[in-house]
């Protein structure tokens, strides 16, 4: 190569290209860019060796400094386990009806467990514990399994209906679908339980009702319809009600059943986080317990 | 510059050649890892492709765009372990094509969201959002319960992931229609069979709340369910899983 002419003004070499007199300079990129290029491939050799980088044929380059954000991400949840332990102390006690009686806990705690309470069971009992159409009112002190800390807990531990060996389960049929009682049956049964919680009936048809509900309904909800604790059957005899109360609803609930699913939360929330939304219902829940 | 290279710019053949090799190094290094993507998902008992019903629930997943506000990957994290549960491992969306990893938390993540709430929530909630969550800017899907599920590409959809890798058998290529309806049978009457086919967890009953009918809320509401339920992460060995 011969050599190249130069740029007399600069002394840069000239690339041999030009344009109507116009000649292009051969300049090379800035030293501070060249360096920053070779300065990033040299890291990037570093950190491809030091972390967690590639497939292998077997496993991968697990790095030399044995990184992993598995094992950081399980350290620091223990971590905060640990700390949260501390912070709840008295929650690791498995004594619920010892908590249940501990007149203090609703002051300190209470607000803390509300954040709990609103992100796993608002969605269905609302903020306000009131409950909506088909879930039921955690605030009104009529429970379906009974009000007690032992048995609240169960019901948060292994839920209703749910996908738990240990769940609790309890089903009103479909009378009218499954053929169980026809459609005059299920109007008189539904007159009937309209005249339990005392409201606006057709007699006649509840004198006749009461026969079908002593048969069909009874068994569960008690022959006074009064419900029980045993098998989660509904008072019939209050003004409280899941599904509604108005003559459709009752109609609606025996012709096709019903069957609320309360999620179990084993494996979801830790043992102390169920004793204290147990604690958390307990605390709003029975002001009006009767 | 070097007269090295101005040689090799003017030799056409030997330069094609040279781009063609320094191009390819990216390409290697992009597409040589997949080859032995298998060493990289984790074992983890418990995964199986999904049912008919819970493909066409995913179908309808993907087809409302749900993976707009909604991921399905929790991440390494401890804010994300502790709100949503153990963090995703790479073998649960192995039998997913495409994944529905995500990349934006518009709503919450669902990787785990199966069995945390009822099915007759999850209805009122895709039905009307705001009537059970204040606030919530997730549109309505009420149309979901009054579409009749489509089940006569089920077959076809399954052959195809089977072409892709899902390991379906070819009866449950050739059963994809029936078992979609099973599945959300109200009596229950095939969970045997269903269970035989698809492993003990799969979650047979009406979904929806009308016993009777199959419809994409059945669907949707099925698949839901199904979410981050079949990983058993107890059987994960932590050395193994490492990353």
């Amino acid at each position: 190569m011969a050599v190249r002419e130069k740029d007399p003004v600069s002394g840069t070499e000239l690339t041999g290209h030009e344009w109507d007199g116009i000649k292009e300079m051969d300049s090379p990129v800035p030293w501070a860019s060249r360096w920053a290029l070779w300065a990033s491939i040299a890291v990037s050799v570093l950190f491809w060796l030091l972390y967690p980088s590639f497939p292998l044929v077997t496993g991968y380059a697990k790095g030399l400094l044995g990184y992993s954000t598995r094992a950081e991400v399980a350290a620091a949840v223990d971590q905060a386990e640990a700390e949260r332990a501390q912070a709840f102390a008295p929650f690791q006690s498995e004594d619920i009806a010892a908590l249940a009686a501990d007149p203090a806990l609703e002051a300190r705690y209470g607000q803390a467990i509300g954040k709990l309470y609103a992100d796993n069971c608002a969605a269905c009992h609302t903020a306000g514990l009131t409950g909506q159409a088909g879930f039921p009112d955690l605030t009104d002190g009529h429970w379906l399994w009974s009000g007690s800390p032992e048995e609240v807990e169960y019901s948060i531990r292994y839920g209703i209906n749910a996908a738990h060996d240990d769940t609790r389960s309890a089903q009103m049929l479909a009378f009218g679908a499954g053929g169980m009682l026809d459609k005059v049956q299920v109007r008189q049964a539904v007159e009937y339980v309209l005249s339990l919680s005392g409201q606006a009936h057709d007699a006649e048809l509840a004198v006749a009702g009461r026969g079908v509900f002593e048969e069909s309904c009874a068994a569960c909800h008690g022959d006074d319809g009064r419900g029980g604790y045993e098998n989660g059957a509904p008072d019939l005899g209050d003004d409280r009600w899941i599904y509604g109360g108005s003559r459709g609803d009752i109609y609606r609930s025996v012709y096709y059943g019903r069957m609320g699913v309360m999620p179990a939360w084993e494996g979801r929330l830790s043992d102390a986080e169920i004793r204290m939304l147990t604690l958390y219902v307990l605390w709003n829940g029975n002001d009006a317990a009767d | 510059m070097s007269t090295q290279h101005q040689k090799l710019e003017r030799n056409s053949i030997g330069f094609a050649l040279a781009i063609l090799l320094v191009a390819s190094i990216g390409g290697i290094v992009e597409i040589a890892p997949l080859f032995t993507i298998e060493n990289t998902v984790e074992e983890v008992e418990g995964m199986r492709p999904y049912t008919p019903l819970e493909l066409a629930g995913r179908d309808i997943y993907v087809r409302e765009g749900c993976y707009a506000c909604h991921s399905q990957m929790i991440r390494t994290l401890r804010s994300d372990v502790e709100r949503y549960g153990h963090y995703s491992l790479a073998a649960e969306s192995m039998y997913d094509h495409p994944f529905q990893w995500g990349s934006k938390r518009t709503g919450p993540d669902l990787a785990r969201i199966g069995g945390k709430y009822s099915d007759a929530w999850h209805v009122a909630h895709l039905e009307a959002p705001r009537e059970l969550v204040e606030g919530s800017v997730m549109p309505g899907y009420a149309f979901l319960s009054d579409t009749r599920l489509a089940t006569g590409h089920l077959p076809a959809a399954l052959k195809a992931l089977s072409r892709a890798g899902v390991p379906y058998t070819e009866a449950q290529i050739e059963n994809a229609e029936k078992d979609a309806v099973w599945q959300a049978d109200f009596e229950q009457n095939f969970e045997g069979e269903l269970q035989e086919s698809y492993g003990a967890k799969v979650q047979v009953r009406d979904f929806d709340g009308q016993p009777g009918r199959l419809t994409e809320m059945d669907a949707l509401v099925a698949y839901l369910q199904m979410l981050g339920t079949l990983a058993e992460l107890d059987t994960l060995d932590p050395e193994e899983s490492s990353r």
